[in-house]
């Protein structure tokens, strides 16, 4: 995939998005901002999702976690944002490695369901948190900026994006990929299983905190039930696996594509938007079961034959 | 109990032959030495010293290295890069350039005949080259120890004179090999002594001669085998 030019798309790309508060309304800025958010969450997904292949639903609390650390610290202890931010990312690294000790030793579907229960659990410790709000919530400063907000989550996708594509091509990164194909190979040939697990964890952790963080200031609001709200985390899988895990730029198209499609369904045809959305996924997941990556790389060379056979891969 | 009471000793440099019906406990002696199951009493001595209470990963680093039956190849990755895990992670911590990894694992791709493959993704190979491949990826792990886990299984008899060769060509540069296999005549031409076992005990060691005419080895495993 990489040609001649690939670097000159990419940072023209780049180039068009970074110029967008001078050019676009402001819907579409705050559209662009939570795209950008999303994308964010997508890729930080695909570090333990797509290139470990450990299938988290609790990167939804690491988001929450990193909103409240940054809401906590403005707020509780009048501390400039930058501060909180930090703070936030921090607490989800450390509940990350805490986590990541007993629950990674859990594999495939006991992995899932046992990241699916902490979002409730942590929606039930934060409602009972004096510091946080109780489960009324946090109203955190007002900054009206919504260029500065769009900036920010822009920098983060491009950090987010640099950090998978150093694990690309990583020492890290083979042995996280030797873990998602057979993880007792792996362990054989010399992976240090655990160390990496976590470590791919803390590094989705540190993203998504970062995320939360900025979205909570954005919003200038942050409560239980939106901090911990596990349907972000199932967007943040259906956008990283549309676009293709395990990939630099899958999730990122994933994110722009799929939340460009939610937001015109929603304006168009708005009683029905979440059904469309569902049968666009489902379509998706049928003709296409790698992502957009996949197709992308396949399809030239195959054609329409491309879809038949991943129709005959799911016996249909 | 899969093995108990089994001990046996295995000298630097030599290839000693594994042999024993199915279900006899071959597989788990392999893994008990490699780490993949952890014993529930007894010890695991590496070159002097104690290794049943490390995990795999670490005994990889020691220098013990070893193939599976059922082969486990990356699929997602292409033939080269799955060798350059081996390479990347191998004894003594490995390489820690992918640049070098992929130039030793161009290196072991050709050693094993497989140099012409290295593109193609993992999943994509059929069983013979999937034999080769998991050869490569342990020998890329730079072993002191190699456990070879029915590496013939399946091939016909060309391919057999091929990665026996191959394993000839192991034994040259040093490494000691367990050899677990059910083709005879590799057992034969290959192994400087041999170990049997059924029902997870050792029934029999010593030369592939005094072993394979044991009236007891013959009873329980090669009866059905002899003419």
């Amino acid at each position: 995939m990489i040609g001649r030019y690939y670097w000159p798309t990419l940072a023209a790309v780049l180039v068009v998005f970074a110029a967008l508060p001078w050019i676009a309304p402001p819907v579409l800025i705050q559209f662009g901002t939570t795209t950008l958010l999303l994308a964010t969450l997508a890729q930080s997904w695909n570090i333990i999702g797509g290139y470990a292949g450990y299938a988290s639903f609790g990167n939804s609390v690491f988001y929450g976690i990193g909103g409240y650390g940054t809401a906590v610290a403005m707020v509780q202890f009048n501390l400039p944002f930058g501060i909180g931010l930090l703070i936030g990312s921090l607490l989800a690294v450390v509940f990350a490695l805490l986590l990541g000790l007993p629950v990674l030793r859990l594999r495939g579907h006991y992995f899932a369901i046992a990241t699916l229960a902490l979002a409730e659990a942590m929606t039930g410790v934060v409602s009972n948190l004096d510091i946080a709000g109780r489960n009324i919530g946090l109203v955190l400063p007002l900054r009206k900026d919504d260029a500065f907000f769009y900036e920010l989550s822009l920098g983060l996708v491009v950090l987010v994006t640099l950090a998978v594509f150093w694990i690309s091509r990583s020492r890290f990164g083979f042995g996280l990929i030797a873990i998602r194909e057979d993880e007792d190979a792996a362990g054989v040939m010399g992976v240090n299983t655990t160390l990496y697990k976590s470590t791919a964890f803390a590094l989705a952790g540190l993203f998504s905190a970062m995320a939360g963080g900025i979205h909570a200031y954005w919003i200038t609001f942050i409560d239980p039930a939106s901090a911990f709200d596990i349907t972000l985390n199932v967007m943040m899988i259906i956008m990283a696996i549309f676009g293709g895990a395990g990939t630099i730029l899958g999730p990122l198209v994933g994110a722009v594509l799929l939340a460009s499609i939610s937001e015109v369904l929603a304006t168009e045809v708005s009683a029905m938007a979440s059904l469309f959305f569902g049968l666009v996924i489902v379509v998706a997941v049928i003709f296409m079961p790698r992502g957009l990556a996949d197709l992308t790389r396949r399809f030239p060379g195959l054609g329409w034959r491309y879809f038949r056979e991943n129709l005959r891969l799911h016996r249909l | 109990m899969a093995v108990s009471d089994v001990s046996f000793e295995l000298f630097e440099g030599e290839i000693l032959g594994l042999i024993g019906p199915n279900g006899a406990g071959k597989t788990t002696v392999v893994s008990l030495i490699s780490g993949t199951i952890a014993p529930s009493a007894g010890k695991v001595l590496f070159q002097g010293a104690p290794i049943a209470h490390l995990p795999a990963f670490r005994r990889s680093r020691l220098g013990i290295g070893r193939t599976f039956q059922l082969m486990k190849p990356f699929p997602g990755l292409d033939v080269l890069d799955n060798v350059a895990v081996g390479a990347l992670f191998g004894t003594d911590g490995g390489k820690s350039r992918l640049r070098h990894a992929r130039d030793d694992a161009a290196y072991w791709l050709d050693f094993v005949g497989l140099t012409h493959r290295a593109k193609q993704r993992a999943d994509e190979l059929g069983g013979p080259d999937r034999k080769r491949l998991e050869l490569a990826k342990a020998l890329a792990m730079n072993p002191r120890l190699l456990l070879l886990d029915e590496v013939m299984a399946g091939l016909h008899h060309v391919e057999i004179d091929e990665v026996v060769a191959i394993i000839k060509k192991v034994r040259g540069r040093g490494i000691t090999v367990l050899l677990i296999e059910h083709v005879m005549r590799a057992i034969q031409s290959l192994s400087d002594r041999v170990l049997v076992l059924h029902h997870g005990n050792k029934i029999a060691e010593g030369t592939s001669e005094t072993v394979l005419n044991d009236p007891k080895v013959i009873d329980a495993y090669l009866g059905s085998r002899r003419k």
